[in-house]
């Protein structure tokens, strides 16, 4: 990999400040926290040792011990021996992370801790930029992120009673946490479901109770976090710009598009029948499905049996 | 050669950190180890030196040259200036910092939280995180435009690029900031040519960042707020509904209204639903049947005619 100076500079006056506060760290786990690889961590603390302040005897040089590859020590850091402030992207991207991080959060003694950390990071930044690059809130809050998140971080079962969309029901179900994710303001947990044997994810305002299990680190180890589209379903549909948000809601299932004129054309794959059926439906004005035809037909059916209601 | 520059810099960045008063170029150059050479290529070299440790966000003060003295330019590098200074962290504090680092997708943010975090956990006090691998918790949808979107903010660039609405169309913007809302980052800026302020969606942009001007090209308004320009932020009106729903379906939409039994086979529901109204009673097809108000029943049936 080709490196410019500059980042071996900053690394290189990171590592000083870490390793004084980290000592007896070896070089694979250096290499490890800086992102780098063992023999450039290797090369760094070479070119370290050499440095210091003018005079440049064995007084003022910097003293790092790494003969032992398992056991780096820093002995003098001469200047050295605090880390660098923060830069504007550093300080702005704690700041933001921890907004995000208090609005989530559901205890108050929690939230306020969360706040006012955020307030002494935003001390070290300019205000102009905290003005400008900012988080519009709309995070739609789980009570129980928190106890998901802790599930996560100690490998964790959790009992759920789930509100299925697609199948309108509520089902009980052991799943093994894996991870939360957010898209378009929803929360997501994805997660290996014990009794179906298989990776799912679940909208965290659709749990509508939750209980923490047991733990079992040796089975997330195993897990390979590939999803399967095996027997999905290729749907083909049309729409024009107002269905656009569909392919920006659902950019990873699908699988080709284009554009004549104004209209949209995609592909996508769909594990379930009727989650694509009921999309549609609710859709109906926006998005119109062209194969495959047994789609088309249930879709049909569908919305005149529910015309038939008012008739 | 890179090696040279790199224990040049680091030399430079301690002897400036060192001294108390300002040096000048002349101690410089003759203290600090790496500048030999002509003095003209040495001048050169210094130059750069200096750009390349502002570009890493070390402040270097420099003290202006005095004509009547005729004292030299002089510089150093502040120790309040170059250290962080936030005082001690607690274990606690240092793993919402790491979760608040973690979240983001981005490129620019995803490397700055990791950088950021190399420094807090070189403070005093702080022990280190023991996880190494990716985190729990994400926030916000990729983008690859975010590194020129930060550039051109932040040094007020004008820029241009290709745009996805209703029709396809060239924008050309002086960006005045950037907001993330539900998931997605929104660009807020002068619109060049239709001369007012607007709101972009980053993901509808469909080009790259084309940078139209050299920094500071324009100026941003006195008082901007972001939050002020974002009309999705307005609360959205809600109507009251009334619905029989069939016994046993309708899961999400009893979790939100207030359930009467009519018989063995159907409830009533009374719910406020927003502008999604439609999509969120459609998604239930022949299980929800409305019945208030008026209008909004005959938009349902003409949506559900216009497809037979």
């Amino acid at each position: 990999m080709n490196e410019n100076a500059l980042d071996r500079v900053s690394r290189a006056l990171n590592l000083i400040p870490f390793i004084l506060n980290n000592q007896g760290l070896s070089i694979q786990q250096l290499a490890q926290r800086f992102n780098s690889t063992p023999a450039q961590i290797s090369k760094d603390l070479s070119l370290l040792h050499m440095c210091g302040l003018p005079g440049y005897t064995h007084l003022e040089l910097l003293n790092i011990d790494f003969e032992d590859p398992e056991h780096v020590a820093v002995n003098d850091p001469q200047v050295l021996d605090q880390p660098r402030s923060l830069t504007q992207v550093e300080a702005l991207t704690l700041v933001l992370g921890l907004q995000l991080l208090a609005e989530l959060s559901t205890q108050e003694s929690e939230r306020s801790a969360i706040v006012a950390l955020k307030e002494r990071i935003s001390n070290q930044l300019g205000e102009e930029i905290s003005a400008r690059i900012t988080i519009a809130d709309g995070v739609n809050e789980s009570p129980l992120a928190k106890t998901i998140t802790d599930a996560i971080t100690e490998s964790r079962y959790l009992t759920v009673q789930y509100n299925s969309a697609t199948s309108d029901t509520i089902t009980t179900r052991k799943i093994l946490p894996l991870e939360i994710t957010y898209l378009e303001g929803s929360g997501y947990i994805h997660a290996y479901q014990m009794d179906a044997n298989e990776l799912r994810t679940f909208r965290l305002d659709r749990i509508w109770k939750l209980e923490a299990g047991g733990s079992d680190p040796d089975f997330k180890a195993s897990l390979t976090q590939e999803r399967s589209l095996e027997g999905a379903l290729e749907v083909e549909l049309e729409m024009g710009p107002d269905g656009l948000f569909f392919i920006e809601k659902h950019n990873e299932i699908v699988t080709s598009s284009r554009e004549v004129g104004d209209r949209f054309f995609i592909s996508i794959k769909v594990g379930s029948n009727e989650w694509i059926t009921r999309t549609l439906l609710a859709w109906h004005s926006k998005i119109s499905v062209i194969s495959p035809p047994e789609l088309v037909q249930s879709l049909h059916n569908r919305t005149s049996n529910t015309l038939a209601n008012y008739q | 050669m890179a090696d040279n520059k790199t224990e040049r810099l680091i030399n430079l960045t301690m002897a400036l950190l060192a001294t108390r008063r300002f040096l000048s170029k002349d101690e410089i150059f003759e203290r600090v180890a790496g500048y030999t050479g002509k003095r003209d290529a040495v001048e050169r070299m210094f130059e750069r030196d200096k750009d390349d440790l502002r570009a890493l966000g070390i402040i270097i003060q420099v003290k202006p040259q005095d004509i009547f003295f005729e004292d030299e330019v002089g510089y150093r590098i502040l120790e309040d200036d170059y250290e962080l200074n936030i005082g001690e962290l607690t274990p606690s504090e240092l793993s919402y910092l790491s979760l608040a680092a973690k979240i983001w997708r981005n490129q620019l943010f995803a490397q700055s939280g990791d950088l950021a975090l190399q420094k807090l956990e070189a403070l005093g006090g702080t022990a280190l995180r023991e996880d190494f691998g990716h985190g729990t918790l994400s926030l916000e949808n990729e983008t690859p435009l975010f590194p020129s979107l930060w550039e051109a903010i932040t040094n007020l660039r004008n820029i241009s690029f290709t745009y996805r609405s209703r029709s396809v169309s060239q924008r050309r913007l002086s960006p005045y900031g950037l907001t993330l809302w539900k998931g997605s980052w929104y660009l807020v800026g002068l619109d060049l040519d239709k001369k007012e302020i607007r709101v972009f969606k980053v993901s509808r942009i469909t080009s790259d960042i084309k940078f139209e001007s050299k920094a500071n090209s324009f100026e941003v308004p006195e008082g901007f707020r972001i939050q002020d320009h974002l009309l999705m932020l307005a609360p959205e009106p809600t109507t009251r509904f009334v619905a029989r729903v069939r016994v046993g379906t309708c899961q999400s939409l009893r979790s939100q209204g207030v359930v009467t039994g009519v018989d063995g086979e159907w409830d009533r529901i009374e719910i406020s639903l927003g502008n999604n109204w439609l999509e969120q009673l459609l998604w239930f097809g022949s299980d929800v049947v409305l019945e208030e108000p008026r209008e909004k029943v005959a938009e349902l049936i003409q949506v559900l005619r216009s497809k037979l």
